[in-house]
Formats: structure tokens, C-alpha cells, sequence
């Protein structure tokens, strides 16, 4: 195998909580991301996919250097760039790009589009005259199928799914080598989140850039994902190829996730997934392995040891004390 | 007869003088006991339907053009304001998306259920309280009497949902209209109140009208589905009639559109276009933009409708024919 | 935008627009004062000392025979002159120190503490205070009250830029390279526009009433210069004598003030939501 193009090693982001009193101390740290390894090879797609709070979305966010990393390493093609400082990392946000979830909130209100396009282009001198950058800004308008003419509109004259692929069109007029895509199509209706999909995943196989594709919806993971991480309470649960994890999911967390997803089929009406108790918060997390309160088949084990990430196959695994003992099929197969 | 009898009912906005006609000619009939699922995209309108039947467009700009709203026999849009809120709430009561914001964040969950109860029903508060923690432990809330001193801050999203559930059943609804109950919810969360739903209407035989972007969701609760496109319902049928030969090509398209957790796919078939805005004027029929079947007769004429066996009902010019 | 749109927060409130109506006069007094004031304001007339309005002296006179009236609209380009100066001075200094504390943390700590220092001095303690330091000149009052008004300036547009700072598209902006001015003055600056346009036009209104004060307390503008705040100090003496000494000069600033708040009032209510709550008042 070539050396990967970002390699995640034991990522580690905590936040200081607030104080619950205006003098009180200090809550405890809030471990977002607590551990957490992967890596992205040249042109692959890694769905990273977990509930609200999991960390998936500050994985994202600390690889951009948006949240600073508490410790740990993300080399991208071996240089660690937490490891920057953000002056000397500004060069290389060209090559780390990412898109946002909300499409009325990422557009500068006050910018025309060829504004918002051209700045990348300014900023990483990819244009030399305003006519190469204004053309440059035609072609990927059409790419991501928007008329080149709009340029000169305000973000507000456009709908959200309009605004999602501007929004790609300034992530990719930089021809990134790796982009992490932040939920970028939760926040739109269904009928406009195909396309944008469609489109995600078409730009992604012609410019074969490399994709770190968060969200919460595993319909959509599995549609564009060609690798899968699981993650609960900043860690991740499991990892495998995309028909590995959804055919045979080792972890009971990732059996629950499938389980609950709702499927537009009546016939599976009453045969929910029964999951037990709450999430819990990363505030604070479970002892041992930090899904046991929720998981049907922990043991006295799981209460107190945080299991290990342990290989099933090549590249397919997962954490998880009882994988052994798991039954070998899930129950909407 | 029906419990919920709504017939052509029409709700406009008011923009700038003129009224922007938001629903159009939306009738359905719940019965007790039943599921009615209302699935749609933004703008569509299933909210507002919602409201108007709840009776809170009062005094918007919203408001209600025509058309009745029969429930229990009574109709709704006529009945003086007060005697429409001693309906609310008590034989009919909501739960919205949002059970942050539901909530009054400096009152106890206890008392704010306390406050519900004594409005319908003459309670002593001792006695409200006990009923609360009742409604608390039936909507699975773990140690209901000391829940009931929380504040919602206090509670999980989750937690939260439950605690507006057990105020929407406080007075045993014939009636529960559910506006995306779980769509700020996870997944596992989303199933276990899904669940709670469908166990709470077993036990009260009450009837529920549950809105919905997510047709699994819509899919898996309901029995009878009516699916809304820019104001107006395009096809209603049963649950199974409905997923197994949808007729109207929105449905068949939104049916398409949804990434599949069990299989994969190169491209969805994505519906072309985009969801119209509510100031948009469209001639004949409203989906004719984005509709791979339409020909020029739809772009003029507005459907009419065309029922076929076990009342499925499709708003269509070229209705798909249902598989042999 | 086209030029009706600057109108719409004045649309159906009749209120705002009739104070729209009399800033609009007062600036007409302001910039056609030498036309429109029938005396030269400084002009002495022994004989007429104190007369009552009416005749040629529409408003009277004041002890030393000067035409009030004149005063009043000479006074009406002063109040102009102090306000845009204080406005500028303020909105410069305080939306600098503001949105530089927010951006850079570190600094902030530093700046905002002594921004809070400032703001323990009652407003007018504090303009008393600098005004003995310095001579009574027109640029040394609006420095003085521009430095009073940067501290409250400078909270607001710290509270805003914070807002701002973590706004997706600001990250966005991170995420493709932008540098710190870039950010700031590219993506930041243009969204804090019109909440900026609200708050001068609160400081324009405040400034009013705290030169006035201090001239009052003879410490703002050299006497001889016919500022409403002038003129009341001088009057005080012969309140009982000459009422309309007091009452001409009165009536101006209190209408022109009630005038900016209304404005002021109608374009907060006109601005982005998110803003709102920040400014509450000055």
C-alpha cells in the first residue's frame, strides 16, 4: 500500500467547559475527540459517521485548524500539520479545504459571488488578472451546474441548494487535494440533497480528491463513502470498507445505528430496533468502554476496560470486547 | 364518522397587500386510533395545515381562506376563540420540532405540566403533581418524581421530547398532531420516542397526524400518508399502497431520491430543479418544472384528481400506472 | 439598493419620519445659517439688551443685545459640527479597539480591561475631568466626548465581532487562506455596517446632550461661541428676567435629541436581528 495522503494519529481535541457559577470552578474537560486514528489514501472517501456530539464535526473542524488540537498528529503526505504554526499553515489551507453544513450561513452575505470565488484565487495567486480569475470562476460555476452569468448576484438571491454549490465551487476553484465535507447536505430538503450528492460525488471521482465526508445520516455515507468510521463519544468504534461495515457490522454501536435508521419501507413498521437508555454526553463519559450503559451485550468487562481497536480483517475493525461473542447477522438482513 | 375531517381547506399569506395562497384545497379525514402521515419538503405547507387544525394562525399574518375543519363533529374554523382553546390542548394537543424552545426554560418541568393539567382539569396541584409524575413515568422517564423538580436545561434532547409528550398527553387527546417530532433527534433517540408514540396511541386509541420530511419515518409510523407539493396534496393512499405503486411522479421521485442504507447505487435519481418559493406563481400543474412526465397540457391545466382502488388518490395529469 | 430603500424604516412610523422631518430643518438652519439668521450672532446692541421676543427680534434678545434667534441657528451648526466630530472620532476609535479585542484574544484582555476602567467614570465625570486637562476649544470638546462614547462603541462592536467572528462564513473565509485583515476588514467589517449607522446615530444624539452639559458647566466650548449649551449657561442668570433665553435653546435640544432617538430607534429596528440586543443604548 502507498503511504496514505492525510494519516490521523491518536487525535486528541478537549475543550475547558464553562463554569456552572459565575466564581465556581471550572466543570470538567470536555473530551470531544478522545484518541482517534485513521487515514485518507490519494482520492479515497472516508465517511465518518456518529450522533450529534460524537466529535465527528470537531475532527473536521481540528484538521483545519479551526479548533486547536489538544495532542496527537494528522500528517498530510507525512508533514504533521498541527504541528504548524497557523501563519505557516495558511499556504497549505489550498490543499485542505472544507465544506460547510449550512448553505445560508457559509456565504458572506455582503459578497457577490465572484467575490466570494475570486478571494481563494487571490489569496493562493492561482490568477494573475482579473479576466484569468473571472474565467476561472466561469468554468467552475458551470461545473458545479450553475450558470456562469450569476456570478454577479448576492448570496441571498439563491436557494439553499444554490448556495451548496457555491459553495463546493469555492472549495474546488482551489483544486484541493483533500476535502472534508462538514454535513453538507443535512441542511436541505430531499429532493435537493440527491442532486447535490449526485454532484459531490461525480466532482469527486474527475478530480479524484481525497474526501473526509462527515454526517449523521448512514443512507448518505453509504452512497458516497468508499471506507467507513463509526464514531461514539470521540472515539471511533469501528472502521472497515463501506460493504464490510454495512454487511457486516462488528460493533454493537454501529448495529444499533443501522437498526434505528429509518427505511421507507412499512413492512419494517414495528420491528424498530429497541435502543436501551441515552446518549450519553462527552462531558462525561462512561467508564470502561464508553458504550456499555446503551449496548445489549455488555459485560462485567466492558463496565470497567476500554477495549482496544482490534483488527477482523485487512482493513476492517473494530472496538469492542464481545465481537466474538456478537450475533453473525443483523436483523433487517 | 371521522375524527378529524378536514375538507378543502386554504390558508394564504399576507406579503406586501396581496395574499399568497399557501394552501390549496387540502382535505384528508383521520379516524381514531389511526396514523396519517404528512410528508412533504419545505414550504410545502404540512405545517401550516397543522396549525390551522391546532387553531394558532390566529393573528398572523397566515390565515385561512377556505375550507372546513371538522373535528368530532364540530367545525373548527367557526367556533369562537374561547371555546377553541378549551379544545386545545385538551381533546387535541401538538408537539413541535424544536423541545428547546417548547419548553419555558425558568419553570420546572413539573409545574409546567402542573399548569396544563389545571387549566382543563379542576385539580388540586398535589393532585396534578401525582398525575404528573404518572404522565412522566408513561412517556418512560427514569425516576419520574424527582424529574419533576428539573429545569428542561437540565435534560437531554431526548428527555425533552418526552416531557412535551407526556404535557401534549396530559389530558388524553382523541387527537395528537405531531410536527417533526424527531427531526432534531439522533437516530436511536428518534426510534425510541417513535416507539413511545406508537405504544401511547395503542394505549389511548387516540389518532395522530404526524408530519414529516423523512419518508422512513413517515413509512415506519403511519397508516395512511397524504404527500404535499407546494400547497396541495398530490397523492394520498395507505401506507402500503402508497410505497409499493406510487402513482404521482413527485412520490415516485422523492421515493428515488432518498440515499438507500442497504444497497448502493452510482447516481440517485435526483428530482430536477429546485423547491419552488412560496411567492412563486405556477400555472397548471405546480410540479410541471421539475417533472419528467409533464407535456405541455400540464404547464396550462391544473390536475384533477384520479382515484383508484383502496382509496388512493393521486393530483396528477399522467398518473404512473401502477406494475402489473 | 436604490435610494427609497434608505426610507423604508421610516415607512409607517409617523413618529420617526416627523423626527427625520426636523433634523432635516435643523441641518437646512445649519448649512444656510449665514442666509437664514436675520443678525450677525455676535453682533453687540447695548439699547436692545433683553428685549422680548417680537418686532425684529423674533426670539429677544439676550444682556448683551445680541438676536437670539440668530444665536439659535448659528448654535444649530455647532450641534452639527460636534456630533459628526464625535461620531467620527468615536466610531473610529472604539469599532478599531472593538473589533481588534474580539479577533485577538490576547489583546482583547488587555484593551477591554481598560476600556472597562473608563467605563467606571460616570460619562460626565469623566468628560469633566479631561476638559480641566485641556483648553476650551471646539476640537478639544469633541475629542473628549469621542473619547466617553469610544468606550461604549468599543463594548458593542467587541459583543458584535465576537458574534461575526464565529459566523460559518467567517470560517469559511479561515479555511481558504484569508489573512487577519482580510477576515476583518473584508468579511467582518461590511456585516457591522448598518448596526454601525444605529449607533452613530445614538452618539450623535448623546453628544448633543453632553456638550450642552458641558458647556453649561462652562467647561465645554469657548464662550463666545453660540452654541445652544452657550447659551443656556449664560441665561441662567436671567431666567427670571428673560425666559425665552432659556426656552428657545431648550426647545432645540430637547426636539433634536428626541428627533436622533426616534431615527435611531427606527433604524435599529430595521437592522439584521442578531444585532439587536447590542444595541440597547448607548
Amino acid at each position: 500500500m502507498t503511504a496514505p495522503l492525510l494519516a490521523v494519529r491518536n487525535l486528541k481535541t478537549h475543550f475547558r467547559a464553562g463554569r456552572s457559577w459565575p466564581f465556581g470552578p471550572r466543570a470538567a474537560t470536555l473530551k470531544a475527540v478522545d484518541g482517534v486514528s485513521f487515514e485518507i489514501q490519494a482520492g479515497e472517501v472516508l465517511g465518518l459517521v456518529g450522533e450529534s456530539g460524537c466529535g465527528k464535526s470537531t475532527v473536521g473542524r481540528t484538521l483545519t485548524r479551526l479548533e486547536p488540537s489538544t495532542s496527537g498528529e494528522a500528517l498530510l503526505e507525512g508533514q504533521d500539520i498541527l504541528q504548524l504554526s497557523q501563519a505557516a499553515f495558511r499556504p497549505l489551507r489550498g490543499q485542505i479545504q472544507m465544506i460547510f453544513q449550512d448553505p445560508f450561513a457559509s456565504l458572506n452575505p455582503r459578497l457577490t459571488i465572484e467575490q466570494t470565488l475570486a478571494e481563494p484565487l487571490r489569496i493562493h495567486r492561482l490568477a494573475t488578472t482579473a479576466k484569468e480569475a473571472r474565467a476561472r470562476i466561469a468554468e467552475i460555476l458551470t461545473l458545479v451546474g450553475l450558470d456562469p452569468k450569476v456570478m454577479t448576484r448576492h448570496p441571498h438571491q439563491f436557494s439553499g441548494g444554490q448556495r451548496q454549490r457555491i459553495a463546493i465551487a469555492r472549495v474546488m476553484i482551489l483544486s484541493p487535494r483533500l476535502v472534508i465535507a462538514d454535513e453538507p447536505v443535512s441542511a436541505l430538503d430531499v429532493s435537493i440533497q440527491a442532486q447535490v450528492l449526485n454532484l459531490i460525488k461525480e466532482i469527486q471521482r474527475k478530480s479524484s480528491v481525497a474526501m473526509l465526508f462527515i454526517s449523521h445520516d448512514l443512507g448518505v455515507v453509504r452512497h458516497i463513502s468508499d471506507r467507513v468510521a463509526v464514531m461514539y463519544l470521540g472515539r471511533i468504534v469501528e472502521t472497515g470498507p463501506k460493504a464490510e461495515v454495512f454487511a457486516r457490522p462488528s460493533h454493537p454501536y454501529t448495529r444499533l445505528l443501522l437498526e434505528s435508521t429509518p427505511r421507507p419501507d412499512p413492512a419494517r413498521a414495528g420491528r424498530r430496533a429497541k435502543a436501551l437508555g441515552e446518549p450519553a454526553s462527552a462531558a462525561a463519559p462512561p467508564p470502561g468502554c464508553s458504550f456499555h450503559p446503551r449496548c445489549p451485550f455488555a459485560t462485567e468487562r466492558c463496565r470497567i476496560e476500554a477495549p482496544a481497536y482490534a483488527a477482523l480483517s485487512d482493513n476492517h475493525g473494530s472496538a469492542c470486547h464481545n465481537i466474538a461473542a456478537l450475533p453473525g447477522k443483523q436483523a433487517n438482513e | 364518522m371521522a375524527l378529524l375531517e378536514v375538507r378543502n381547506l386554504c390558508i394564504a399569506v399576507g406579503s406586501g397587500g396581496a395574499l399568497l395562497p399557501v394552501v390549496e384545497d387540502v382535505s384528508f379525514t383521520v379516524e381514531a386510533g389511526r396514523t396519517l402521515g404528512i410528508v412533504g419538503e419545505s414550504g410545502c405547507g404540512k405545517s401550516l395545515t397543522s396549525l390551522a387544525i391546532m387553531g394558532l394562525l390566529e393573528g398572523s399574518q397566515v390565515r385561512i381562506t377556505g375550507g372546513e375543519i371538522r373535528f368530532a363533529g364540530r367545525e373548527l374554523t367557526k367556533l369562537p376563540a374561547a371555546e377553541r382553546r378549551a379544545i386545545m390542548g385538551d381533546q387535541m394537543a401538538m408537539i413541535f420540532q424544536e423541545p428547546m424552545t417548547s419548553l419555558n426554560p425558568v419553570y420546572r418541568i413539573g409545574d409546567q405540566i402542573v399548569e396544563v393539567l389545571r387549566q382543563h382539569r379542576s385539580m388540586s396541584r398535589r393532585d396534578a403533581l401525582v398525575r404528573a409524575a404518572e404522565l412522566l413515568a408513561l412517556v418512560r422517564i427514569p425516576g419520574p418524581a424527582e424529574r419533576l423538580k428539573s429545569y428542561p436545561h437540565q435534560l437531554s434532547g431526548g428527555m425533552r421530547q418526552r416531557v412535551m409528550i407526556a404535557m401534549a398527553i396530559a389530558c388524553d387527546p382523541s387527537l395528537l398532531i405531531a410536527d417533526e417530532p424527531t427531526t432534531a433527534l439522533d437516530v436511536t433517540v428518534q426510534a425510541q420516542i417513535l416507539d413511545l408514540l406508537a405504544d401511547l396511541q395503542a394505549r389511548t386509541g387516540m389518532a395522530v397526524v404526524l408530519i414529516s420530511h423523512d419518508l422512513g419515518v413517515i413509512a415506519e409510523t403511519c397508516q395512511t400518508i397524504a404527500v404535499m407539493y407546494r400547497g396541495r396534496i398530490v397523492e394520498s393512499a395507505s401506507a402500503a399502497g402508497l410505497f409499493a405503486a406510487p402513482r404521482h411522479p413527485y412520490t415516485s421521485g422523492l421515493m428515488a431520491s432518498i440515499p438507500d442504507a442497504d444497497a448502493d447505487c452510482e447516481t440517485l435519481p435526483a428530482i430536477a430543479g429546485r423547491v419552488p418559493r412560496i411567492d412563486e406563481r405556477i400555472g397548471g400543474c405546480a410540479f410541471h418544472p421539475r417533472c419528467p412526465r409533464a407535456a405541455s397540457r400540464c404547464a396550462i391545466e391544473p390536475p384533477a384528481t384520479a382515484t383508484y382502488p383502496e382509496d388512493h388518490v393521486v393530483l396528477c395529469h399522467f398518473p404512473e400506472e401502477a406494475a402489473p | 439598493m436604490n435610494t427609497l430603500a434608505l426610507f423604508n424604516p421610516f415607512s409607517g412610523r409617523r413618529l420617526a419620519f416627523l423626527g427625520l422631518v426636523w433634523l432635516g430643518f435643523i441641518l437646512i438652519c445649519a448649512l444656510a445659517a449665514p442666509l437664514l439668521a436675520p443678525f450677525d450672532p455676535l453682533a453687540i446692541a447695548p439699547v436692545d439688551r433683553l428685549s422680548e421676543p417680537g418686532g425684529s427680534y423674533w426670539f429677544g434678545t439676550d444682556n448683551f443685545g445680541r438676536d437670539t434667534l440668530s444665536r439659535c441657528i448659528y448654535g444649530a451648526r455647532m450641534a452639527l459640527i460636534i456630533g459628526l466630530g464625535t461620531v467620527a472620532v468615536s466610531l473610529t476609535a472604539g469599532s478599531l479597539i472593538g473589533m481588534l479585542s474580539a479577533y485577538f484574544t490576547r489583546l482583547g484582555h488587555v484593551l477591554m480591561r481598560v476600556i472597562d476602567v473608563l467605563m467606571a467614570f460616570p460619562a460626565l465625570l469623566l468628560a469633566l475631568v479631561l476638559m480641566t486637562l485641556l483648553e476650551r476649544s471646539v476640537a478639544n470638546t469633541i475629542i473628549v466626548i469621542g473619547i466617553v462614547y469610544t468606550t461604549t462603541t468599543a463594548r458593542i462592536l467587541f459583543g458584535m465581532t465576537l458574534k461575526l467572528k464565529n459566523e460559518v462564513f467567517v470560517e469559511a473565509a479561515v479555511c481558504s487562506g484569508a489573512g487577519h485583515c482580510s477576515v476583518l476588514f473584508r468579511h467582518i467589517l461590511p456585516n457591522l455596517i448598518s448596526p454601525l449607522l444605529v449607533q452613530a446615530s445614538f452618539i450623535f444624539a448623546f453628544a448633543q446632550l453632553q456638550a450642552a452639559a458641558l458647556d453649561f458647566l462652562g467647561l465645554g466650548l469657548p464662550p463666545e461661541i453660540p452654541s445652544w449649551g452657550n447659551m443656556l449657561s449664560e441665561s441662567r442668570i436671567y431666567v427670571t428676567r428673560a425666559p425665552w433665553l432659556l426656552i428657545f435653546p431648550g426647545i432645540l435640544i430637547i426636539f433634536s435629541v428626541f428627533s436622533m432617538n426616534l431615527v435611531g430607534d427606527a433604524l435599529r429596528d430595521s437592522i439584521d436581528p442578531r444585532f439587536k440586543d447590542d444595541i440597547a443604548g448607548v
